[in-house]
């Protein structure tokens, strides 16, 4: 029996769901083979509530979200967190920094009225968690590579460590050596430190590590030039939940 | 008279200096001056045999101090030293008795040469000198040998690196972000060899950060094969300190189990080296011996201005040579000038340890309790930059990657390192070195002593890649082996080459093995027998454990729970803990594994034989211990007395019951067991284990006691026995790891300098009380 799949989009712009599936024609039929995509609106207008494995997009930003989610935990035997949102609350969390009037007010003006909205959350504050595939966006490979361990019922081999061992592993000179700034050393890897392969730095999208030394991390940002209120905002671009840009 | 007295007279003070360096290495009293006025005053104080005499000096000339010389001391033997040969002088020279006429740069063979068949004349009938003549540039050599030291021009490396990048792939330094690194070279033009480091260093092409090991199919078609990469490959611009590392590295994967990966990898690669002569500022390695190298390389490069200095390594590099470049003997010049730019080169060195590195290993020792690990290592990352980027770091982990069919897959290992958090954490949550500072700690005992004890060579090159790459600026070594050394009170300021091991092909290739039965022992625990389809025996000790492969999950170690003594199939025990043994549970008979080993030491039957055995086993630990218990048992006659302590958590917990029954019903035996926890089915002892032993008479000076439980009982246990006073020699353990490899290379079962899969699992407590970080 192959496992039902199904894509559930909260609060967020949808990339990752684009992104998921932007597989090359072979790889896209593969995954047909093994699994069963039931529900995905991005992509197909048939949808079917009978599914095992549940990816969910998106933080949690509305009331009505939290039933939503919890309904879909409730079916799914495997629910996969998919995408900086869903993960660990990512850029939706900026507007925490602010009362939740202000927020609707500045994005809705005179029609604030007509909506509500909560503190953005990721999918783990409101259901169990089983599996993160983590990234803004995150890459095809990893969501192929956490649906193989899950048809092989094994955890993923999703790095606890942070991103400067990938860094390294690419052979990339060190952002900081370069006259900018990074979040690598306390930021999961599992990305191949795209961003900084690609002559950028790490923005933090994955998460932190566990266990991450971000008051090291913090003098570090500091020692190498930035402000005590830039070195936050960096932190809380993406990791406003993880309440560390504080 | 000394004898072999020689005066060397010229104005640049390198030639003065370099010739006298020569001759007095050769066994010369060796005496300079200047200029030809200083010349004369001390031959009018003193009598020389020879004296080396450049022409054009200031003030007096050569020809005028050699017309002083031969009124004078008309004795003493001139070689005539210029740059600026000329017909007139040359005739001039020899009119005054010159013996030989030599052009610079200087050979300093020849001049030695010269100069001791000159010695070997003074005193006796007036030498007839040999005709004068002005010699031309050495000839292009015709034979280029190994550790010749030779000349190529700019034209002839060029030459050299653009036909083998017609011919191979070449790697070699580049510049990027104002750093350098190693990257693929398509010309010469690319290059810089005048680089200070490269931010990753050039075993990465000896150790990828990722490489397949195997590849494999699952199902019907089941299929293992090992995977080597055997593509020619040449890397310009190593340094001598990596070049060290490199040796290092040999040591490590060629010597013992040779790796067949690495070795593929080794033998196809060319290796030219160039001396560092623009030392990065966070470099030591004049402190670590590694400054300069005479071994190592294919071709190794000095930058002497216009030329390059070459040195041939090997056999690879003199054919290199003979084939590309036009190679001549040096000058003496030349020599000089290599001389000169190494020594310009150490002379830029800022850095250098304040502790001799032989002292190191003890310096560690003695350290090992220092504040120094806590102070440091509030503001390490656990980032791991500091190995990634170390050339003599070697550690990896390894995985299983599996197509969306589930049909086939790689196993593949990738860099890992011991400072990173999970680096030493088991399937069962247990972390053996869950702290920073005991990580940080770990990491420099490596550098220091660990590496060099293990394999008799430098564990730390001085590169200062990792000081470089370290945000929190903790992880340069030199600055710890300072810091020691100041609070040890210490203020001062040493190979073995792997031989070219023929690889084992085999060495991280499973054997498929049928399983032929499976028994539930517990819900979490099964038995599982499996038979070779080789139809081999694993030919294993009690003790030993194996690598138990599910292709596409990944491998675990596991103890084997079956004596050799049964033939043919071997019994593994296993907790459904993790991954892989969640794997083995789900599956039935007839299902093909893979497994590798025996590995490790086993229990010391040699030690038991003729002993009383006190045999103790806490929960799982009975695993391995059945497989001793099953050898005493079957060779009865070859022990003492034989007792076996059993403690499980609970009734429900207890293993092997209908074993255990027939245990305590033998007499060839004395079985006690226990639980910590009764139920109403429990008649038996209540309690932990440790509770048996007072109940056990025992006869201390012909028992040996061997105990296999979870770390939190070893301690426990060891005191009642010491109660005893059975001796540190006689208590033997078993200890988990988490043992990755299995071939002592992966690092992860390391204990301070001891690879468990290699010098263990099983110790005496003796070894372990030198083991500060086993129990």
């Amino acid at each position: 029996m192959k496992p039902k799949i199904a894509f559930f989009d909260f609060t967020g712009c949808e990339g990752c769901q684009l992104d998921a599936l932007n597989l090359t024609g072979e790889e896209l039929l593969d995954l047909l083979n093994a699994v069963d995509i039931v529900n995905f609106r991005e992509v197909m207008t048939e949808r079917d509530d009978d599914y095992d494995i549940a990816f969910v997009e998106g933080s949690i930003t509305r009331e009505s979200e939290i039933a939503r989610l919890q309904k879909i935990r409730d079916q799914a035997k495997v629910v996969v967190a998919l995408g900086a949102c869903a993960c660990i609350g990512g850029i939706n969390c900026l507007k925490n920094h602010v009362p939740m009037e202000e927020a609707l007010r500045t994005v809705y003006g005179k029609d604030a009225k007509y909506y509500d909205t909560i503190p953005a959350r990721p999918a783990n504050a409101v259901v169990t968690v089983d599996y993160y595939v983590r990234g803004c966006p995150p890459t095809p490979t990893e969501l192929l590579k956490v649906v193989k361990a899950l048809l092989l019922n094994k955890a993923p081999d999703i790095p606890g460590y942070p991103v400067c061992v990938e860094c390294k592993m690419a052979g990339n000179v060190c952002v900081f050596e370069r006259g900018m700034t990074c979040l690598g050393p306390v930021t999961r890897a599992g990305c191949n430190a795209i961003c900084v392969t690609s002559g950028r730095f790490c923005w933090g999208c994955r998460g932190l590590i566990d266990d991450p030394n971000t008051d090291s991390e913090k003098d570090i940002l500091q020692k190498y030039g930035l402000t005590v209120d830039q070195v936050i905002d960096k932190f809380k671009i993406y990791n406003t939940y993880a309440e560390v840009a504080k | 008279m000394q004898e072999n007295s020689v005066l060397i007279v010229d104005d640049e003070p390198i030639v003065r200096e370099s010739i006298s360096d020569w001759l007095k290495d050769a066994g010369y009293q060796v005496a300079t001056a200047e200029s030809g006025e200083e010349a004369l005053e001390m031959i009018e104080k003193q009598d020389f045999s020879v004296m080396v005499l450049d022409i054009r000096l200031p003030g007096q000339t050569g020809i005028a101090v050699l017309k002083e010389v031969k009124t004078q001391r008309p004795w003493i033997k001139s070689i005539i030293i210029t740059a600026y040969p000329s017909a007139e002088t040359t005739a001039e020279a020899k009119k005054l008795g010159a013996i030989d006429y030599l052009i610079k740069p200087l050979a300093p063979d020849h001049l030695e040469r010269l100069i001791r068949e000159t010695l070997g004349s003074v005193g006796k009938a007036p030498t007839v000198t040999t005709a004068v003549e002005i010699r031309p540039e050495p000839p292009a050599v015709e034979v280029v040998e190994v550790k010749k030291s030779l000349v190529i021009s700019k034209d002839g490396l060029k030459s050299i690196v653009e036909s083998l990048v017609k011919e191979t792939e070449v790697v070699g330094v580049k510049s990027r972000h104002g750093k350098y690194v190693y990257d693929r070279v398509a010309s010469f033009e690319e290059l810089r060899l005048d680089h200070d480091v490269t931010v990753m260093p050039p075993t990465q092409y000896l150790l990828p950060a990722k490489e397949t090991l195997l590849k494999f199919k699952v199902g019907d078609e089941a299929q293992v094969e090992p995977v080597t990469e055997a593509a020619q490959r040449a890397i310009i611009g190593v340094h001598p300190y990596d070049v060290k590392a490199i040796e290092l590295l040999d040591e490590a994967f060629m010597a013992t189990n040779p790796d067949p990966n690495y070795i593929a990898r080794r033998q196809n690669t060319i290796i030219i080296a160039v001396d560092c002569l623009n030392p990065s500022p966070k470099s030591f390695a004049p402190s670590m011996g590694t400054r300069l190298t005479e071994t190592g390389f294919d071709l190794l490069l000095t930058d002497i201005g216009n030329d390059y200095m070459v040195a041939v390594g090997s056999e690879k590099g003199a054919e290199l040579l003979a084939k590309y470049a036009q190679a001549r003997e040096p000058t003496g010049d030349e020599i000089v000038r290599q001389k000169a730019a190494r020594d310009e080169a150490l002379a830029k060195y800022k850095l250098s340890l304040n502790v001799a590195k032989e002292r190191l290993p003890k310096l560690l020792e003695e350290s090992y309790d220092d504040p120094y690990w806590e102070s440091r290592t509030e503001a390490c990352l656990s980032c791991a930059s500091c190995v990634m980027v170390c050339p003599t770091c070697f550690c990896f982990d390894v995985h299983d990657e599996v197509s969306l069919s589930l049909k086939e897959g790689e196993r593949s290992r990738q860099w890992d390192g011991c400072m990173l958090v999970d680096f030493a954490k088991v399937a069962t949550g247990e972390n053996f070195r869950h702290d920073k500072a005991s990580r940080f700690r770990h990491r420099m005992f490596r550098k220091g002593k660990y590496i060099v004890e293990r394999y008799g060579m430098v564990g730390c090159v001085g590169c200062g890649r990792c000081a470089t790459a370290c945000l929190a600026d903790i992880a340069s070594p030199l600055e710890a082996f300072n810091a020691l050394a100041e609070s040890a009170g210490l203020k001062e300021a040493a190979a073995r080459i792997a031989m070219a091991a023929e690889p084992d092909t085999g060495l991280y290739a499973p054997r498929p093995a049928e399983l032929v039965k499976v028994d539930e022992l517990t819900p979490r625990e099964k038995v599982f027998e499996f038979r070779f389809k080789d139809g081999k025996a694993l030919g294993q000790r009690p003790g030993q454990f194996a690598e138990v492969s599910v292709m596409g999950i990944g491998e675990s170690p596991i103890s084997i729970s079956s004596s050799p003594t049964k033939d043919g199939t071997f019994q593994l025990a296993i907790r459904n803990v993790g991954n892989v043994t969640n794997a083995l549970h789900g599956l039935e008979k007839g299902a093909i594994v893979g497994v590798r080993g025996p590995f490790g030491n086993g229990f010391p039957l040699e030690a038991l034989e003729g002993k009383d055995v006190l045999l103790i086993a806490g929960g799982i630990g009975l695993f391995p211990l059945r497989s001793l218990v099953q050898y005493v048992l079957d060779r009865r006659s070859s022990f003492g007395r034989a007792v076996l302590l059993f403690g499980a958590r609970s009734p429900a917990e207890r293993l092997f019951v209908d074993e255990l029954a027939a245990w305590s019903k033998s007499p060839e035996i004395e079985f006690h067991e226990t639980v910590d926890r009764g139920d109403e089915s429990w008649h038996g002892n209540v309690g932990v284990i440790t509770t048996l032993i007072p109940k056990v008479d025992i006869d201390v000076g012909k028992t040996m006691a061997v105990v296999v439980g979870p770390p939190i009982m070893y301690r426990f246990v060891i005191g009642e026995l010491k109660k005893k006073d059975i001796p540190d020699e006689n208590i033997i353990m078993s200890l988990e790891r988490r043992m990755k490899c299995g071939v002592g290379k992966c690092g992860h079962c390391q204990i301070n300098g001891v690879y468990v899969c290699q010098e263990g699992p099983v110790f005496t407590l003796a070894q372990l009380r030198n083991l500060r970080e086993a129990v």
